[in-house]
C-alpha cells in the first residue's frame, strides 16, 4: 500500500472556482485558518499591524479580525478566521470557517487560505490539513512554531513537504519576522495561480467508496460545494444544506462495506454506519503519519520534559488547586494594589489642574455659564473618568495575556473543572467568568469557547454577577467615606459576595429553567509552557485597550453630558433658568426622585443615589462622576466637593435609614454589585445570547438586586 | 480496559473511543484514533487525568477516561 501515491495532484484544473467572481480591485482576500495555539492570531497580528478591526462576520455571531496585509504587490485583506481542530462544525466559529471554505454561496469567501501548521505537534496540525486540501481551495501552509521544534530536534523538509501536497510550504518565526517575505511571495503566486492542492490519499477502500459516492451527487449540489468535499461529508454522515437526505442515506450505504471488512475483534470492531466517521478520521491520521515519515527528521525521541514536570505540580491533586487559588488571589491584589494609586492620581490631576485650568481659560475668553458647564462637567469630567480608568485596565489586560500566553490559563480550566461542575458548567466557563472581573464584555465574547449554546446562555446569564472593575471604583468611594480603615475588607467582602451570587445563581438557574442541560466532558489541550513575549503581549494589550477606549469613550462622555444637560433643565416648580436651576429641581433629579421610593425598604430611599443608579445603569465608570455631580451641584458656591463629599453622602443615609446608615450603605453597594453592569454589557449580551434572553437577563438582575438589597438592609438594621 | 484508573506511568494503546458522537469527534480530532499509543503523565483531581499523545499534552477528566477503551502498549 505504500506504492499509493500520498496526493493525487490535480494539475490539470486550472482553478476550483473558474466560474467564482475575480480578485476584486487588487483586494484580494487571504483567510488564515489553524489549529487554537499555534501562532496565527500572532502571524495575523505582525502581518497586519495596527490596520485591523475586529467585529461579527456579517449575519454571524462569530467574532473575527479582519486587516489589511500591505505587500509590494498592493494591499490584501487578511481574514483571522477562529482556530479549529477539525472542518466538522461542532460550534459556530468551526460552521463559518467550513462554510467560507466549502459553500459557494457564501459572500466574502478567502480567494487562498494560509493554513498555519505548528511544526512541533505536526500530526494533529496535519489532520486538519487533510479537510482543507479536501475542499480544493488553493493554500499556502505557513509553518510556525519552527524554533521550539528545533529545540526539540525535529526538523520539517519545507520542499519535500511542498511536492508532496501540491502547495507551497513556508516556514515562519513572525516574531522575529523570519519568513514572512516568502509567506508574501507564496501567497502573490497562490493568488496569480489559483491552484487547487492535492487530494490527500485515504487508502484503496475508502478512495473507491468516495468515487461511487461521487456519482450519485445531484449536478446543482456540485455547482456549489467542491465533489471531494462533499462526498467525504456525506459519507461520514454529514447533513449538508441544499442536498437532498437520501443521498446521504445512500451515500452512507456504499460506505457499509468499509465496515464490514473491519476487524473483528470486541473492543476495536467498528459496526455502526455512525463509525463511517471514524474510519475516514483515521485514514487521514494514516495519510498525515505517512507524510511525516516522508518529511520529517527526528534528531532523538526526548520530548520537553521541563514542561511535563512542571505539569504534574501545577494540574496535581493537592498543589494544583491552591496554586490556583494563589495565581487568582495574585491577579486581584495586582488589579486593585497597584491600579488604585495611579487611578487616584490620575483622577485628581484631572479635577485638579486640568479643571482648574479649563476653568481659568474659560473665564478669560468670557464664555456664557451652559459652555463652561458643559466643558467642564461634561466632556473634562466625562474624559477624566474614562482616563481614569487605563491604568486598571492595562494591567487586567497584560495579566490575561501571561495567563494565557504562558500556557497556564487551559491548566487552570483542567484544576476548576470538578468545581465549576457544580453549578453544572464545564471548566472552560471558568475562564470567561475570571475575565469577567476585569471587565464583563470581553467576558461575554469569551463564552463562544463553550460549544454548547445552553452552556454559553448560562454562562452569559452568569457574567454580569462577576464584579468588573468598573464596580471596583464605587466601591471604593462608596467604602472609603463609610468605613475608613475597614474598607478594604468591605470590598473584599463584595468580591465574595460576587462569587456567592455566581454560584447560587448558577444552582438556581441550573435547577430550573436549564434543567437536563447536557454533560460535557473535559478534553482540554494544554500547550506547552512558554515565555511570554513582551511584544506579543504589548500588542494584545494595546488591541484591547484602545478596543476597550473606542466603545467606552463615546457612551461615557455622552453619559456625563446628558446627565449635566438633564440636571440643568428646570423641571415642574423649579427655580432659575436653564443652568441656574438646582439640580434637585432639575429634570435629572425630579426622575431620580420618581425612582428613589422603590429604594426606600432597602434604606437609600433618596434621589442622590437613585441618580448614581440611573447612570449605573449606562456605565458604571460615570456613577462616581454623578455622585460627585448630584452633591456638588446643589452646593453652588462650593468649589471644594472632594472634601464635602463625604459628609454630604454620609447625611443622605443617615436621613433615608432612620439612623442605620451602615446597612443602608451595604444594600447600596450589593444593588450596584448585583444589578446591569452597563449599556456595552448589554449590547454585548444582545451579540451573544439574543435579545429575549437578554431582556430576561436584566429583569432578572433587577429583581436579585433589589432582593438582596433589601434583605441586606432589613437584616442589617437588626444589628447595627 | 477504560483508560480511567490507570496509572501514572503506563503506555497504552487506543483500541475504541465509545460515548455521543459529538465527543467522539472532538477525542478523534484530537489524534484519539485506534493504534495511537498514548502516556499517563499525571493525575488531577477527581480522577482527572494528564495525557501525552505524540507531541500534545491533554487533559481529560474521569468521565472522558471511562469513554476510553485501551489495551497496554507493546513497546
Amino acid at each position: 500500500m505504500s506504492e499509493r501515491p500520498l496526493t493525487r495532484l490535480v494539475l490539470e484544473k486550472p482553478c476550483c472556482d473558474a466560474d467564482a467572481p475575480g480578485v476584486d480591485e487588487g483586494h484580494a482576500r487571504v483567510a488564515l485558518v489553524g489549529n487554537p495555539n499555534v501562532g496565527k492570531s500572532t502571524l495575523f497580528n505582525i502581518l497586519t499591524g495596527a490596520r485591523q478591526r475586529v467585529g461579527n462576520w456579517p449575519g454571524k455571531t462569530v467574532s473575527v479580525a479582519r486587516g489589511t496585509w500591505r505587500t509590494p504587490d498592493g494591499e490584501m485583506t487578511l481574514i483571522d478566521l477562529p482556530g479549529t481542530y477539525s472542518l466538522l462544525p461542532d460550534s459556530p466559529d468551526e460552521a463559518l470557517t467550513r462554510d467560507l471554505l466549502v459553500d459557494r454561496g457564501m459572500d466574502d469567501r478567502p480567494d487562498v487560505v494560509v493554513l498555519t501548521l505548528d511544526c512541533s505537534n505536526l500530526a494533529r496540525n496535519l489532520y486538519l490539513l487533510a479537510q482543507v486540501m479536501e475542499t480544493g481551495v488553493p493554500i499556502v501552509v505557513a509553518l510556525t512554531m519552527v524554533d521550539i521544534a528545533e529545540g526539540r530536534g525535529i526538523r520539517v523538509d519545507a520542499d519535500r513537504f511542498a511536492e508532496l501536497i501540491g502547495a507551497p510550504v513556508v516556514p515562519v518565526v513572525p516574531r522575529q519576522n523570519r519568513g514572512l517575505d516568502a509567506l508574501r511571495a507564496a501567497v502573490a503566486g497562490a493568488l496569480a495561480a489559483r491552484r487547487p492542492p492535492g487530494e490527500p490519499d485515504l487508502g484503496e477502500d475508502v478512495e473507491t467508496v468516495l468515487a461511487d459516492v461521487a456519482a450519485l451527487l445531484p449536478a446543482d449540489a456540485l455547482l456549489r460545494y467542491p465533489e471531494r468535499w462533499l462526498a467525504t461529508a456525506l459519507l461520514t454522515g454529514e447533513t449538508v444544506p441544499g442536498v437532498p437526505e437520501e443521498v446521504g442515506a445512500r451515500a452512507r450505504a456504499l460506505g457499509a462495506g468499509l465496515l464490514a471488512d473491519d476487524g473483528t475483534d470486541d473492543l476495536g470492531g467498528l459496526d455502526d454506519l455512525d463509525d463511517l466517521e471514524i474510519i475516514v478520521a483515521e485514514q487521514r491520521y494514516a495519510w498525515a503519519h505517512r507524510l511525516i515519515a516522508e518529511t520529517v527528521r527526528r534528531k532523538n525521541d526526548v520530548r520537553a520534559t521541563v514542561s511535563d514536570r512542571v505539569d504534574r505540580l501545577l494540574t496535581s491533586r493537592w498543589v494544583g488547586l491552591p496554586i490556583f487559588f494563589l495565581v487568582m488571589w495574585g491577579v486581584f491584589i495586582l488589579t486593585t494594589k497597584i491600579a488604585a494609586p495611579l487611578q487616584t492620581g490620575l483622577q485628581d490631576l484631572i479635577d485638579g489642574p486640568v479643571t482648574t485650568g479649563a476653568a481659568h481659560a474659560l473665564r478669560g475668553m468670557s464664555a456664557p455659564g451652559w459652555l463652561s458647564g458643559l466643558v467642564l462637567n461634561g466632556i473634562i469630567g466625562g474624559v477624566g473618568q474614562l482616563l481614569s480608568f487605563v491604568p486598571l485596565m492595562a494591567i487586567m489586560f497584560v495579566l490575561l495575556s501571561v495567563l494565557e500566553d504562558s500556557g497556564y490559563m487551559a491548566r487552570a480550566a483542567f484544576v476548576v473543572d470538578r468545581l465549576m461542575r457544580l453549578i453544572g458548567l464545564p471548566g472552560r466557563a471558568f475562564l470567561p467568568l475570571v475575565v469577567g472581573f476585569g471587565c464583563n464584555v470581553p467576558a461575554l465574547a469569551g463564552t463562544r469557547i463553550l460549544a454548547d449554546r445552553r452552556h454559553r446562555l448560562l454562562t452569559g446569564l452568569l457574567i454580569p454577577f462577576v464584579s468588573c472593575s468598573a464596580r471596583l471604583t464605587v466601591y471604593v468611594l462608596v467604602a472609603g467615606v463609610f468605613f475608613g480603615s475597614n474598607a478594604g475588607t468591605v470590598v473584599f467582602a463584595m468580591y465574595v459576595l460576587s462569587i456567592v451570587l455566581v454560584v447560587g445563581m448558577g444552582l438556581l438557574l441550573r435547577g430550573t429553567l436549564f434543567r437536563g442541560m447536557s454533560y460535557e466532558p473535559l478534553v482540554l489541550d494544554l500547550p506547552p509552557y512558554r515565555l511570554p513575549t513582551l511584544r506579543v503581549i504589548g500588542t494584545q494589550t494595546w488591541q484591547k485597550l484602545w478596543a476597550f477606549l473606542r466603545t467606552a469613550s463615546g457612551l461615557i462622555v455622552a453619559t456625563v453630558t446628558v446627565v449635566w444637560l438633564f440636571a440643568s433643565i428646570p423641571a415642574g416648580g423649579g427655580h432659575g433658568g436653564f443652568g441656574r436651576t438646582p439640580i434637585e429641581h432639575s429634570l435629572f433629579g425630579s426622575t431620580a426622585r420618581a425612582v428613589a421610593p422603590a429604594f426606600a425598604p432597602a434604606g437609600f430611599g433618596d434621589w442622590h443615589p437613585s441618580a448614581a443608579l440611573i447612570t449605573g445603569f449606562v456605565a458604571k465608570e460615570a456613577v462616581v462622576s454623578t455622585v460627585a455631580q448630584t452633591y456638588s451641584m446643589s452646593e453652588p458656591s462650593d468649589n471644594h466637593r472632594a472634601g464635602s463629599l463625604g459628609p454630604a453622602m454620609r447625611q443622605t443615609f443617615e436621613r433615608t435609614s432612620h439612623g442605620h446608615p451602615i446597612p443602608a450603605v451595604l444594600a447600596f453597594m450589593v444593588f450596584l454589585l448585583a444589578y446591569t453592569p452597563c449599556m456595552t454589557t448589554v449590547a454585548a449580551q444582545r451579540a451573544e445570547l439574543g435579545g429575549r434572553m437578554t431582556l430576561f437577563g436584566i429583569g432578572m438582575q433587577l429583581v436579585v438586586a433589589w432582593l438582596l438589597a433589601v434583605a441586606v438592609f432589613q437584616i442589617g438594621a437588626l444589628f447595627l | 480496559m477504560t483508560l480511567r484508573g490507570c496509572a501514572v506511568g503506563s503506555r497504552l494503546e487506543v483500541c475504541r473511543v465509545t460515548g455521543g458522537r459529538r465527543h467522539r469527534r472532538r477525542l478523534i480530532e484530537l489524534g484519539f484514533v485506534r493504534g495511537a499509543v498514548l502516556s499517563v503523565i499525571g493525575r488531577g483531581t477527581m480522577g482527572g487525568l494528564v495525557l501525552a499523545l505524540g507531541d500534545s499534552r491533554i487533559a481529560v477528566d474521569s468521565f472522558t477516561a471511562e469513554t476510553l477503551l485501551v489495551k497496554p502498549a507493546h513497546v
